[in-house]
């Protein structure tokens, strides 16, 4: 790699570090400034609503399958119910993920057995 | 430090990894397509683990590659690499009030990727805070080095694990969709909330199925944003 394309490699690593650090930098001096003063330290309302959409828009780009077949699209599916059932049972985090993938890979390999 | 907690710190890093082990199925066949393309696009193994290493960012590295492949200008090939990871910047503040007042915690901020916030996001609230840096620092860990350690095995050996199991590769991703089903499903808790996050799941599937994965995120993220607020004053202007 040429020396130019390594200050490229640097530069871009520097720069998405600074965008995850410098807002922890500015929310930890706001929050502590807020305590300061006597107020309650909060986050702004629009900050603890984007969180949270920011995960469901995640899942959202996530359920695309790669192969985008019908049979994709309902092991998709399968493995989405599958999961949310397993997750209502138990409620935790591990399992209800494991029975996810192996529904959504029983569903794909039906697939690649019949066809 | 007492005994007691560094105990608690172990534990709690132990956690951590354990809680992260449903990423590996979403970072390692990725991080395998990423050091097989980096090699196609003419970077040595080497080059591409590194890339991992530093920049440390899936979708922004894919297009590092592909625009210098294609012989881009190396500033727009950097400018378009950060501008994919702008969605970055609200990650921090969002956890900024479970964080500690430790140092290591800026260091720590390299790992936090897209799937590393939304698991930080519904499992720090939960830990008490002598546990929070030890389970963030597990958690980041076990998904960083597995990206790495994909491009490794991708740069190195890629096509023939891929000719191999090609089934595996495309079934252990679902890992990821699952995993966000199941940090999000606790947080729809009234109709003003399962509407917002409705919204951004279905733009953000959209998107991301006609073709625009990049921009799925952000534009989904911002309507499910207004959603919730313009319902919230309906509700409050009915009142």
């Amino acid at each position: 790699m040429a020396g130019e394309l390594w200050v490229a490699v640097m530069v871009a690593a520097a720069g998405t570090l600074l965008m995850r650090l410098l807002p922890l930098v500015w929310m930890q001096r706001r929050l502590a400034r807020e305590d300061s003063q006597g107020a309650t330290a909060a986050m702004p309302r629009w900050l603890g609503v984007l969180g949270p959409v920011m995960i469901a828009a995640m899942l959202g780009a996530s359920l695309v399958p790669a192969a985008g077949t019908l049979n994709a699209w309902v092991a998709t599916a399968v493995g989405g119910c599958v999961t949310l059932l397993v997750w209502w049972k138990t409620k935790s985090l591990g399992w209800p993920v494991v029975w996810g993938v192996v529904a959504f890979g029983v569903v794909r390999f039906l697939n690649f057995v019949v066809i | 430090m007492s005994d007691q907690a560094i105990s608690a710190g172990g534990r709690a890093w132990v956690r951590g990894v354990r809680d992260a082990i449903p990423l590996l199925g979403g970072y390692i066949p990725v991080a395998i397509s990423f050091g097989l393309i980096a090699n196609q696009a003419g970077f040595s193994s080497w080059e591409a683990i590194i890339i991992s290493l530093v920049i440390y960012a899936g979708a922004s590295q894919f297009l590092f590659v592909g625009m210098v492949a294609s012989g881009a200008p190396l500033w727009l090939v950097v400018v378009m690499t950060l501008l994919i990871n702008a969605r970055h910047l609200v990650y921090a503040p969002n956890l900024a009030p479970w964080l500690t007042g430790n140092r290591w915690w800026f260091w720590l901020m390299h790992g936090l990727t897209d799937q590393v916030f939304a698991l930080a996001h519904t499992r720090l609230p939960a830990l008490p805070s002598s546990e929070r840096l030890g389970w963030f620092t597990g958690a980041m860990l076990l998904a960083w080095f597995s990206w790495v350690g994909g491009t490794a095995l991708g740069a190195f050996a890629g096509q023939e694990l891929t000719g191999r199991w090609p089934l595996l590769n495309d079934v252990m991703p679902f890992a990821l969709p699952a995993l966000f089903v199941v940090l999000l499903a606790p947080r729809f808790t009234s109709s003003l909330w399962a509407a917002a996050l409705g919204c951004a799941i279905v733009v953000a599937l959209l998107f991301a199925a006609n073709g625009l994965p990049n921009m799925a995120i952000p534009v989904a993220a911002l309507l499910g944003a207004a959603v919730f607020f313009v319902m919230q004053s309906n509700t409050r202007a009915e009142v």
